[in-house]
């Protein structure tokens, strides 16, 4: 409990918010167009709301070698809940560091679970979010039955 | 009160879907896309990423609320969803500023259910 992992700080592009919104099939222009995004109220182009996963495994001490100190397969990890409280907008051009603190750990029948928090700053040190998940690792692996996935 | 809000209904997906969203979101869990590494783990078939699913849910949010600030969201994933099934977004506003959501197939089977806060 309590173990600790820095991610590398991340810049966020424009091009990486705009494949994300792609990916989700998000229309709103301010993800795409600066301008539509200044006109809304934002410094520029701004993230979206669950955008801290790219942060996750786009950086450069990513989530993967996270599972690699802590001894989890990545393949074998479901995503059972997820929260986010926001703070500061993500804008591009933000460099975002983030670290995250496995918080509780705990098995239950043939599923070990992790509770991991992961507080995000800006460049200016401003809290833009914290996001808490909660990953289930199978620990059966031939349980089809499983109430939450990755 | 509680309040209704407009059902959100989302088109079935793609394989090819979510690989687009493994490379945008950069989590290449094979299990998410590759069909003989989801068998080899139990499962029938690739099954879609929980955060697609949220970030559909957080997309809901801002066109039910186009003009409000998340501030609080939190789900929890119920149950596996695969490519080629359509999903519904239903959602209800419980006080001025909370509400909860749904998503479920087309059977009414959820596969997230989560709450939000706004500004």
């Amino acid at each position: 409990m309590g173990q600790e992992f820095h991610y590398a700080p991340f810049r966020v592009e424009a091009g990486k918010v705009r494949e994300f919104a792609l990916a989700l099939g998000l229309r709103d222009p301010v993800y795409f167009d600066r301008k539509a995004a200044v006109d809304a109220g934002y410094r520029g182009i701004p993230a979206p709301p669950t955008f801290t996963t790219v942060i996750d495994f786009w950086n450069e001490r990513d989530f993967y070698q996270l599972f690699a100190v802590w001894g989890l397969d990545p393949n074998d990890i479901l995503h059972g809940e997820q929260s986010f409280e926001y703070g500061q907008d993500i804008i591009s051009g933000d460099v975002i560091s983030a670290k995250a603190v496995l918080t509780d750990r705990f098995d239950k029948k043939d599923k070990r679970f992790y509770q991991i928090e992961t507080t995000y700053r800006n460049q200016d040190n401003d809290v833009v979010c914290i996001g808490r998940a909660t990953l289930i690792e199978r620990r059966e692996q031939h349980g089809a039955e499983i109430a939450g996935h990755s | 009160m509680a309040q209704k809000l407009r059902d959100i209904h989302k088109k079935a997906l793609a394989p090819i879907d979510m690989v687009r969203y493994s490379g945008a979101s950069g989590d290449f869990n094979e299990i998410h896309t590759v069909p003989k590494v989801a068998r080899s783990k139990g499962l029938k078939e690739p099954i879609v990423h929980g955060m697609l699913l949220m970030g559909w849910a957080a997309d809901a949010i801002e066109e039910w609320f186009p003009e409000r600030k998340l501030k609080k969201f939190t789900v929890r994933f119920v149950g596996m969803a695969h490519a080629g099934e359509a999903f519904v977004i239903e959602g209800m506003l419980t006080t001025g500023n909370a509400g909860e959501l749904q998503i479920k197939d087309a059977s009414g089977a959820g596969k997230l259910v989560g709450s939000f806060e706004m500004d």
